[in-house]
C-alpha cells in the first residue's frame, strides 16, 4: 500500500503486524497484518477512531508492546528478538517518548528529569545538544523547579527536551498535547515541528486533534488495525475532510 | 457502609495481611502466656485433687511469716510429744508423725539429680499408706523399712537409668551416705509431682538425717467417720498451744496452689512483657498500613464523599474494615496462642522442669482478652488514619493534584514529640531513681512514653537522615540510587513510622546488650574486689546450700587456711519481707572485701545487731544504734540495733551475724563457703586439698577467682542470648513491616517505575532503586534504636549502681554489627517488593490509574 523504502532511511518501520488480545471466538485483532515506514527527519501523525488500533501500533514501535505476528524495527533492530534488557537499553538509546500526562518524576527538577535517560545510562550530556534543547524549548529559567511548580505545559515541554536529549533515532509522542490549552498545546507542537525541522529528529505522535495533527508532514489513518489512508502535508481542513469521509 | 467495608477488606487482602499478621503474633503471645499457666495451675489443681488421700487435717508448725517455703528450705518442726495431744482430741481415727528435708539423689555417675528448679525433697515413709499422696505400684518393690534403704521417684529413677536394688549416695545437710533402693514411687498416675525429686526414709532415718530427731514437720490426721475436716480441726486446735498449726487438708491445698500460682505469676507477666512488645512494634505497622491504604485509595474514597457519604461515614467504614481485620487476626492470634502454649510446655519438658499431664485450659477470659487486645489495638492505629480519610475533600476525585496530602505544619510534631519524650523521660527516670512504689510499672511506662515521644518527632529527622545515610548511593549507584534516597524524603511520616516500629526492637536489643556488657565489666572488678580471697564455694542446688559438714572437714584441711562462711535467708524486716545475709563478723574479712563504715564489723560482732546499705537507710530515714524490727522463719524477733552501713555491696540489703541467723533459721547449709590456701602452702596444693573434699559432695563446686568470673559471665551471656532471641522476634515483626510499606509504595509510585522503566531503566537498576530505599529506612530505624536504646541501658545501670551493678559499659562491636544487620535486613525486606517492581508491565504501569 504503501511504498516501501529501503531500511536506511527508516527511523523505524513493521511489516506485517498483528496484535490479537483475548482467545477463539472473543479475539480482538488490535492490529491487522499492518505494514509501515516512517522516514528519517519526519513528523507523522497517526489518526483513527477509537479502537482503530493506533495506540497499539505506537506502543508496539516502541517497544513498549509486542506483536503476536510480523516483525517491528528501530532502525535496523528487530525488536522482537531483543530480551528485556536490551530492548529497555535500546529504548534508553534510540526511542525517545512524549506522553499524554505523567512524564516526569516527582521528586526530580526539569534539568534531572530531562536528563534523566542519560542519568540512568550514567552518560554525560552533550552540553551543547543540551543547551539547545533547553533554549529552543524555552525553559532555561525553570531547570531547577519540580513538576508540582510547572504548568501543564511546561511539563510536557520538559518531557519533550528529554525526549530529544539523547538524540534518539525516534521519539514516540502519545497525545502530547491532550491535556494542555491551545496556547501551550501550540508551544509544545511548535517545538516538536522545530524539532524536526531544524534538528533533523525524526517523531511519530499519535493524536485525534486535527489541530495537532495538521504540524505533521504526512498523516498516516488506522481502522480497525490496519492503514487505511494517509496524507502528505496536511492542513486543519483537509484533516477535517479526511475524517468526515472515513466517518471518524 | 458496612458491605463497602467488607469489600473494601477483600479487596486489599494483601495489603492487610501483613497487618493481620502483626496482630496474630501479639495476641498469640497474650493468649499463651495465659493458657500456658492456666493450663499449669489447673493441672496442678487436677493432680493435688486426684492425690487427695485420706489426710483430713494436718498438725503443723505455726507458719512462718516470711519466704515461701518453696524456696529457702526453711523447715519447722514440733516436738514428738505433740502426736499424744493429738490422739487424744476427739474425732482422730488416725494420727501419724511425719518428717520433711532436704536430700539431694546422686545419679550412677556421680552428679546430683535435680536441684535447678524444683525442689529436691526428703521424706519419712508413712506406715498408714491411706495418708500417703506416693504410691509404690506393683512390681516397683516396698517402702523402706530399715535404716539404709530408700524410695524414690520415677521421674529421678527414669532419668537415670535407677532401678530397686541400685546403691545410691544421697545429700543431705550433713555428710553424703549411701543408701539401697528399695522401691521407685509415684505420684498418682505422675511421676513427680512437678519435677521435684523425692527420697523417702524410714522415719528413724529422715529425723537423723533431717536433724529433726525427735521431732516431727507435720502430723497427718484422719478422722472417724461423720467427723468433719473442719471440726476435727477445731478439736485439736483447742489441745495445742499457739506454736502448733492446725489446718484442713483443703487449706493447705489451696496455700500450694497459692505458691504455684504466685510462681506462675512471674512467668505470666515475663511472657505478657514480650507480648507487649510485640503488640507496640504491631500497632505501628497496623498504623502504617491504614495511612497508606487511605492514602491509595483517595480516589475511591473521594468519590463516595462526592455521591454524598459524609466524613464520619468515610471514618466509620476505615474502621470497621480495621475491626474486620482485627477480629479475624484476634480470632487465628487465640488459636496460634494455643499452639504457641502446647510448645512451650514441651520446652519446659525437655528442661527437665516435668509439668503434670492433662488438657489444656483455655478460659473465656483468655478469649476475651485476646480479642480485645486485637481489637483495640488494631481500631487505636487505624483510628488516625480514618479520620484523615474523612477529610479527604470530594474534588480529589477529579483532580489528582489536590489527592496528594499537604505537607502540614511540623511545628505542632515537634512540640508535641519533645512534650511526650521530656514526659516519659521524666516517669522513667522517677521510677528508677526513687523508691516510689510501682516503680517497676513507672519505668515501663515511662519507656513506652519515651519510645512514642521519639515516634513522633522521627519524621523530622526523617529527611535530613536520608540524605545523610543515603549520602553515598547517587555516587554509586547513579540514578536508581539518587531515586532511592528521594523517595524515602518524600513521605517523612511514612518512612519514620516504618523505621520507628523497627526502633523499638533495635533499642531493646541495645538495651539488653548494654545492660549485659555493663553487669559483665564489674563483673570482673567486683568479684576481683569482693572475693581477694583464693577459693569460693556454693551448692549447685538452688534451694540450699552447701552442708556445714563439708565446711568442717575444709576447715580441717591443712594446706587450707582461713575460712570463712555466708548464709542468706528470708526475713521480715521493718514490715517487708527481704532477703539477707548472715556471716561471721571475725572472719569473714580475712576472706572477702565487703565495704563497710568503719569499725561496723567489729560493731556487729559486739552487738549481735544488723548492717543495713546506705541507701535503704537513707531511704528509710535511719541512723546507726537506731532499732528495727525484725522477724525469722523459725523466731519472732524482735528490735535490733543498726550496727553500721554498708555502702556498696553484691550481697544485698542487711547483714546479720551467724548466731543471730542460727536462732532465726533452720537451715544450717552456707550459701557461701569462702577459703583461702594456707600460708606457705602452694596454691596448687591447696586446690587439690579442697577439691578432694568436694569430691564427696557432688552437688558442690569449688571455683577460684577466674573461675567465678567464667561463671558470672556465662550466666549473663545465657540470659542475653534468651532475650536477645525473643526480642528478634519483634525485629522480624518490624522487617515486614518494612517490605509492607516498601510493597503499598510501589503500588503507588507504578506509573513513575512504568515510566522509569520506559526511559531505560533495566529491572536491575529498579530493583537496586526499591533495595536502597529500603536499607535507608532500616538504618534509619536502627540508628534511632540505637540512640534510644544507649539511653534507655544508661539510665537503668546508673540506677542500679549501687546495687553493684558497676558501670556503664557499651558493647560498641555487638552494637555496630547490629546495625549492620539492620542493614542487612532491609535488603532481605526489599527482595520480595523490588522483585515486583522489576516485574511491573511496562505499559500496564503507565496506564496504571
Amino acid at each position: 500500500m504503501l511504498e516501501t523504502l529501503p531500511a536506511t532511511e527508516n527511523a523505524a518501520h513493521i511489516r506485517g503486524g498483528t496484535k490479537i488480545y483475548g482467545e477463539g471466538g472473543s479475539e480482538i485483532r488490535a492490529l491487522d497484518d499492518i505494514s509501515a515506514d516512517f522516514k528519517r527527519g519526519q513528523f507523522t501523525a497517526i489518526m483513527g477512531p477509537s479502537g482503530s488500533g493506533k495506540s497499539t501500533l505506537l506502543h508496539t514501535l516502541a517497544g513498549l508492546d509486542t506483536l503476536s505476528e510480523g516483525s517491528v524495527y528501530i532502525g535496523e533492530t528487530e525488536l522482537g528478538s531483543l530480551k528485556d534488557r536490551d530492548l529497555t537499553i535500546l529504548r534508553r538509546e534510540e526511542v525517545g517518548f512524549i506522553f499524554q500526562t505523567f512524564n516526569l518524576i516527582p521528586t526530580l527538577n526539569a534539568q534531572e528529569n530531562i536528563l534523566l535517560p542519560l542519568s540512568i545510562a550514567g552518560a554525560k550530556p552533550d552540553q551543547d545538544w543540551y543547551g539547545k534543547v533547553v533554549d529552543a524549548v524555552g525553559l532555561s529559567d525553570r531547570l531547577d523547579h519540580r513538576p508540582s511548580e510547572l504548568s501543564g505545559g511546561q511539563q510536557q515541554r520538559v518531557a519533550a527536551a528529554r525526549a530529544l536529549v539523547s538524540k534518539p533515532a525516534i521519539v514516540f509522542a502519545d497525545e502530547p498535547s491532550g491535556n494542555l490549552d491551545s496556547v501551550a498545546s501550540g508551544e509544545l507542537l511548535d517545538f516538536m515541528r522545530t524539532a524536526v525541522r531544524e534538528f533533523d529528529q525524526t517523531i511519530v505522535m499519535v493524536t485525534h486533534d486535527p489541530i495537532a495533527a495538521s504540524y505533521s508532514d504526512r498523516i498516516v489513518f488506522l481502522d480497525d488495525g490496519d492503514i487505511v489512508d494517509e496524507m502528505i502535508d496536511p492542513t486543519p481542513d483537509s484533516i477535517l475532510e479526511q475524517m468526515k469521509h472515513l466517518g471518524a | 457502609m458496612l458491605r463497602a467495608a467488607i469489600k473494601g477488606v477483600f479487596a486489599n487482602k494483601m495489603r492487610l495481611s501483613l497487618t493481620a499478621f502483626a496482630i496474630i503474633i501479639g495476641v498469640a503471645f497474650v493468649a499463651a502466656s495465659f493458657v500456658f499457666t492456666d493450663t499449669i495451675s489447673a493441672r496442678f489443681d487436677a493432680l493435688l485433687d486426684t492425690t487427695a488421700t485420706g489426710v483430713d487435717v494436718y498438725v503443723r508448725p505455726a507458719p512462718p511469716e516470711t519466704g515461701d517455703t518453696f524456696q529457702n528450705a526453711e523447715f519447722g518442726s514440733i516436738p514428738e510429744s505433740t502426736l499424744e495431744t493429738v490422739n487424744a482430741a476427739p474425732g482422730v481415727r488416725i494420727a501419724e508423725g511425719g518428717v520433711v528435708g532436704f536430700a539431694q539423689i546422686v545419679n550412677k555417675e556421680g552428679e546430683p539429680v535435680g536441684g535447678q528448679g524444683p525442689p529436691t525433697l526428703g521424706y519419712s515413709w508413712s506406715i498408714d499408706r491411706s495418708m500417703s499422696p506416693v504410691t509404690i505400684h506393683d512390681g516397683n518393690g516396698r517402702g523402706p523399712e530399715t535404716a539404709g534403704e530408700v524410695v524414690i521417684d520415677a521421674n529421678s529413677a527414669k532419668g537415670n537409668d535407677l532401678a530397686v536394688g541400685d546403691t545410691i549416695t544421697v545429700l543431705t545437710i550433713g555428710a553424703p551416705e549411701e543408701f539401697t533402693i528399695v522401691g521407685i514411687a509415684s505420684f498418682g498416675e505422675s511421676d513427680s509431682l512437678a519435677g521435684a525429686t523425692l527420697a523417702m526414709f524410714t522415719l528413724e532415718e529422715a529425723q537423723r538425717l533431717f536433724d529433726l530427731e525427735g521431732q516431727f514437720s507435720a502430723i497427718s490426721v484422719a478422722a472417724e467417720p461423720g467427723v468433719t475436716p473442719d471440726e476435727l480441726a477445731a478439736n485439736i486446735s483447742a489441745t495445742t498451744n499457739g506454736d502448733i498449726e492446725v489446718v484442713t487438708a483443703e487449706e493447705s491445698n489451696d496455700e500450694q496452689l497459692e505458691a504455684i500460682s504466685e510462681g506462675l505469676g512471674f512467668l505470666n507477666i515475663a511472657l505478657l512483657a514480650f507480648a507487649a512488645v510485640a503488640v507496640f512494634v504491631g500497632a505501628f505497622i497496623i498504623s502504617n498500613t491504614f495511612r497508606i491504604i487511605v492514602a491509595q485509595r483517595t480516589k475511591e474514597l473521594a468519590l463516595l464523599r462526592a455521591i454524598g457519604a459524609t466524613g464520619r461515614q468515610v471514618t466509620w467504614m476505615v474502621v470497621i474494615e480495621a475491626l474486620i481485620v482485627g477480629f479475624v487476626a484476634s480470632a487465628i492470634g487465640i488459636g496460634v496462642g494455643v499452639l504457641l502454649a502446647i510448645g512451650l510446655g514441651a520446652a519446659m519438658d525437655a528442661f527437665g522442669l516435668n509439668m503434670p499431664e492433662g488438657p489444656l485450659t483455655l478460659l473465656p477470659r483468655t478469649v476475651i482478652v485476646g480479642m480485645a487486645v486485637g481489637l483495640i489495638v488494631t481500631v487505636i492505629s487505624a483510628l488516625l488514619p480514618a479520620r484523615k480519610a474523612a477529610r479527604i475533600p470530594p474534588v480529589a476525585a477529579m483532580n489528582e493534584e489536590v489527592a496528594r496530602p499537604k505537607r502540614r505544619s511540623l511545628h505542632i510534631r515537634a512540640i508535641v514529640g519533645a512534650v511526650t519524650v521530656g514526659l516519659g523521660v521524666a516517669i522513667l527516670l522517677v521510677g528508677l531513681f526513687t523508691s516510689v512504689s510501682g516503680d517497676l510499672w513507672l519505668v515501663a511506662i515511662g519507656a513506652l512514653v519515651f519510645f512514642l515521644g521519639v515516634s513522633i518527632m522521627a519524621p523530622l529527622a526523617a529527611s535530613p537522615v536520608a540524605v545523610v545515610l543515603g549520602w553515598p548511593l547517587p555516587k554509586m549507584f547513579g540514578v536508581a540510587g539518587q531515586l532511592a534516597q528521594d523517595n524515602t524524603r518524600r513521605q517523612p511520616r511514612r518512612t519514620a513510622s516504618t523505621a520507628s516500629a523497627l526502633m523499638i526492637g533495635v533499642a531493646l536489643v541495645v538495651f539488653v546488650a548494654v545492660f549485659g556488657a555493663s553487669i559483665k565489666s564489674s563483673v570482673a572488678s567486683s568479684v576481683t574486689d569482693t572475693f581477694p580471697g583464693d577459693f569460693s564455694v556454693q551448692s549447685t542446688n538452688i534451694a540450699v546450700g552447701v552442708s556445714p559438714t563439708f565446711t568442717e572437714e575444709v576447715r580441717s584441711l591443712a594446706e587450707i587456711g582461713d575460712v570463712s562462711t555466708l548464709k542468706i535467708g528470708n526475713a521480715v524486716v521493718e514490715g517487708s519481707d527481704t532477703l539477707i545475709v548472715a556471716v561471721d563478723p571475725e572472719t569473714i574479712t580475712t576472706v572477702t572485701s565487703i565495704d563497710v563504715s568503719a569499725g561496723a564489723f567489729e560493731s556487729l560482732a559486739e552487738t549481735d545487731g544488723i548492717l543495713v546499705l546506705e541507701s535503704v537507710m537513707d531511704d528509710n530515714g535511719w541512723s546507726v544504734g537506731d532499732s528495727i524490727v525484725i522477724v525469722y522463719p523459725q523466731d519472732p524477733g524482735g528490735p535490733v540495733e543498726i550496727a553500721g552501713t554498708i555502702a556498696s555491696t553484691n550481697f544485698g540489703e542487711f547483714i546479720i551475724t551467724e548466731s543471730s541467723y542460727a536462732v532465726g533459721f533452720s537451715n544450717p547449709t552456707d550459701y557461701y563457703v569462702f577459703a583461702n590456701g594456707a600460708e606457705g602452702v602452694a596454691l596448687a596444693d591447696a586446690r587439690t586439698a579442697i577439691d578432694g573434699v568436694a569430691a564427696d559432695y557432688p552437688n558442690v563446686k569449688v571455683q577460684n577467682k577466674s573461675e567465678l568470673i567464667a561463671d558470672a559471665e556465662s550466666q549473663i551471656d545465657q540470659m542475653l542470648v534468651l532475650f536477645t532471641g525473643l526480642l528478634f522476634l519483634a525485629i522480624i515483626i518490624a522487617v515486614l513491616g518494612i517490605t509492607n510499606t516498601l510493597a503499598l509504595a510501589i503500588i503507588e509510585r507504578t506509573r513513575e517505575i512504568g515510566l522509569l522503566r520506559a526511559v531505560g531503566m533495566v529491572r536491575r537498576q529498579v530493583r537496586r532503586m526499591i533495595r536502597w530505599e529500603a536499607v535507608i529506612i532500616a538504618l534509619f530505624g536502627a540508628v534511632m534504636g540505637v540512640g534510644v536504646g544507649l539511653f534507655l541501658g544508661w539510665a537503668v545501670v546508673r540506677a542500679l549502681a549501687d546495687e553493684g551493678l558497676g558501670s556503664f559499659a557499651v558493647p560498641t562491636g555487638q552494637i555496630v554489627i547490629l546495625v549492620l544487620l539492620a542493614g542487612v535486613a532491609g535488603v532481605i525486606a526489599a527482595i520480595y517488593p523490588s522483585w515486583k517492581a522489576s516485574r511491573l508491565n511496562v505499559l500496564e504501569a503507565i496506564a496504571y490509574e
